[in-house]
């Protein structure tokens, strides 16, 4: 193919859009809705997996949880249930004879607790742990400061506030130093934690930390599973603090060498299983509804294209009388097929960028999801659209090659 | 010394539509010089059109073999015929047959293209064929803007400028009038006298005298074959002035 013939074909397909504009846009009515499912859909599954990505950030990927609670849900629920509780002690004995680990803390938890200050009210976690958890990523202040080394010997009634309980009872007052009940006993307000959670992990800001043996003494340690936080200090140290952890932890816990592990070693990583479902969900449903309109939107276009062709019968008769060949006839409707197709994704990606845009200036909660349609994404919308534009115009454009010239001329 | 550009043995062409088969040539056989001068007449329905869609290679015979400048015609695929359109030959319609929303230029251009011709020699070449037709001043002016004259002038420029062995030309003046007509023909005796070989179809007595030999057919067939010793060539009135 001859550079001035491919550039005879774009401009000729250019001019014959151009020159019926308004039913060219109406054609490609369907393509465009799919391109719109297309950049949507890259949208959300974007805005999902940079919030989950902020949330596995913070929370710190050098992280391990020794934990009686398999996070993964990749052991068999019966037998998680069935497992006996960590203890204190065995968590203490972790912690003494661990090598490895950067910082080790035990976190035990209560569910329910009413939480109150003069003004309202709340329903919290409380977690009971360790100076050194202020040390992870996990225990990250952005107001304040964690426990000191102290307060974990002291009786100090004092609190570190989630993100989210602090934002709720202290809206326009400064936390720090403000007095909370919680089941009735006054804390002194010492810190507050940076968001952690996102869309689908709120939970995670919602608890309050105080000092491990007030924990004991206020809610008890019975029938309390412990968790126990460790940091490995670089990624590289995972594989072989899991090894330690997983020995040691065998040994406390006397376990039988056939015996399985009786508890789970937890990765940050795992909450990625949480959105597999909502992903899935995402993608399912945008490629339906994507490849649905794709495929009326092709139809479209294989109509339109070839009322364009029988319209253009003459000027297909006449471009033959004076040497087109076959694949230049053929290459003029493909091209007008493909742009056509392209102009409908391109108003359908400035569509899907202005919905993103609103959405953030309409929903300021869905921080998570992008202002504009991601690059990549687009490209992909283009890329179908264009590929769906050949495909309609296949037929049509072959049809227009092989008419026969003196037919096509006698055409009026 | 005569060198034969067109020659046709015995060709035929048969058209079947439904139970229909029309004998639109019986056998048609003749030979055609390079710059000769021809006419082609015959009543409506003899098979004149048809004849000059095989000559241009826009159809192909039923039977029979066609010559063009030496090569056996009827043995080339789509492609090939396409390309002897595209560098031999020259057609010129009744209804001129230009491309409605492009400009007379554009129009011109158009064997260029798809002859691979780059853009700028392109528009070099087609606007000195416009010239020389007298449309050096309408170079941008669509069809629509154009009278008949002019189009078909357009059309004949568009023949032009791929420097064709030879003009075809349909009834070229079966829409103009007479003093358009006239225009036309004048056109075509100055395309002649540069050597370019012509043929036209015609069923107007006055315009066949234009040409040197004059072949008229009836149902299909040749009916006679002969030179014209007397050609119209002092014309009426003052020739268009060519540069
Ligand atoms: N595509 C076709 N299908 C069927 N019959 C055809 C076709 N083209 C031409 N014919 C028939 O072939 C015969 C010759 O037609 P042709 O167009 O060559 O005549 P013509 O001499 O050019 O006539 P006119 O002077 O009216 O243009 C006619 O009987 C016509 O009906
Ligand atoms: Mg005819």
């Amino acid at each position: 193919m001859r550079r001035t013939e491919l550039r005879e074909a774009l401009s000729t397909a250019v001019s014959a859009l151009r020159f019926n504009a308004f039913r060219s846009l109406l054609a490609t009515l369907g393509i465009a809705i799919g391109a719109l499912f297309v950049s949507l859909m890259g949208w959300l599954l974007y805005g999902l997996d940079t919030a989950l990505e902020r949330t596995i950030t913070l929370l710190g990927q050098d992280m391990l949880y020794v934990d009686k609670w398999d996070w993964s849900g990749r052991t068999r629920w019966a037998e998680v249930r069935s497992r006996k509780d960590i203890t204190l002690q065995q968590a203490r004995a972790l912690a003494q004879e661990l090598q490895t680990a950067q910082i080790v803390a035990p976190l035990i938890e209560a569910y329910g607790v009413r939480l109150s200050t003069g003004a309202s009210t709340a329903t919290v976690t409380v977690t009971g742990t360790v100076s050194a958890y202020g040390l992870t990523p996990a225990g990250t202040v952005a107001l304040g400061r964690f426990f000191a080394p102290v307060e974990d010997r002291s009786n100090t009634p004092v609190v570190v506030l989630g993100h989210a309980v602090a934002r709720q009872l202290f809206p326009t007052t400064h936390p720090l130093g403000q007095t909370i009940r919680l089941a009735g006993h006054p804390f002194t307000v010492i810190g507050v934690l940076v968001q952690q959670g996102t869309i689908f992990t709120q939970e995670i800001d919602k608890r309050v930390y105080i000092p491990l043996p007030l924990f004991i003494r206020l809610f008890g340690a019975a029938n309390r599973s412990v968790t126990i936080a460790v940091k490995a200090g670089s990624e590289e140290r995972m594989e072989q603090l899991r090894q330690e952890l997983r020995g040691l932890m065998r040994r406390i816990r006397r376990l039988a060498p056939e015996a399985p592990d009786d508890f789970s070693i937890n990765e940050i990583q795992a909450i990625r299983e949480e959105i597999t479902g909502l992903r899935q969900a995402v993608w399912g449903i945008g490629l339906g509804m994507s490849m649905l309109s794709f495929v009326v939107g092709i139809i479209g276009i294989v109509n339109i294209m070839f009322v364009s062709v029988a319209e253009r019968t003459l000027e297909i008769g006449i471009r033959k009388a004076v040497g087109a060949r076959r694949r230049s006839i053929a290459l003029q409707f493909l091209i007008e097929a493909a742009l056509l197709c392209l102009a409908g994704a391109t108003i359908a990606v400035v569509l899907g960028n202005a919905i993103a845009a609103l959405t953030r200036t309409v929903v300021p909660q869905a921080e998570f999801l992008p202002p504009y349609i991601p690059l990549y994404h687009i490209g992909i919308a283009l890329a179908l659209a264009s590929t769906a534009g050949i495909i309609a115009g296949w037929v049509p454009a072959l049809r227009a090659a092989r008419l026969h010239p003196v037919e096509a001329l006698r055409y009026e | 010394m005569k060198q034969p550009l067109i020659v046709l043995e015995k060709v035929t062409k048969v058209y079947t539509t439904g139970a229909d088969t029309i004998h639109a040539l019986r056998g048609i056989s003749l030979s055609i010089d390079v710059n000769e001068y021809v006419a082609i007449m015959g009543p409506s329905g003899s098979g004149k059109s048809t004849l000059m869609h095989i000559l241009g290679c826009l159809d192909t015979p039923s039977s029979g073999r066609y010559w063009f400048g030496g090569r056996d015609v009827t043995t080339l695929d789509d492609e090939e015929l396409a390309q002897i359109r595209n560098r031999e030959i020259g057609f010129v319609f009744q209804l001129f047959n230009l491309l409605p929303r492009a400009t007379a230029l554009k129009n011109v251009e158009l064997p260029l293209i798809y002859a691979g011709v780059p853009a700028e020699e392109r528009r070099r070449r087609a606007r000195a064929a416009l010239e020389a037709v007298g449309l050096g001043d309408r170079l941008f002016h669509r069809p629509t803007e154009l009278s008949g004259g002019q189009r078909q002038r357009v059309a004949i420029a568009r023949a032009l400028v791929i420097e064709p062995s030879v003009i075809l030309a349909d009834e070229p003046t079966g829409n103009l009038d007479t003093a358009a007509g006239l225009d036309i023909m004048r056109l075509f005796e100055r395309i002649w006298a540069r050597g370019t070989t012509i043929v036209v179809v015609t069923h107007e007595e006055h315009i066949a005298r234009h040409a040197r030999r004059i072949i008229r057919i009836r149902d299909g067939l040749i009916e006679s074959d002969t030179p014209n010793p007397e050609p119209i060539t002092a014309l009426p009135s003052p020739p268009v002035q060519l540069p």
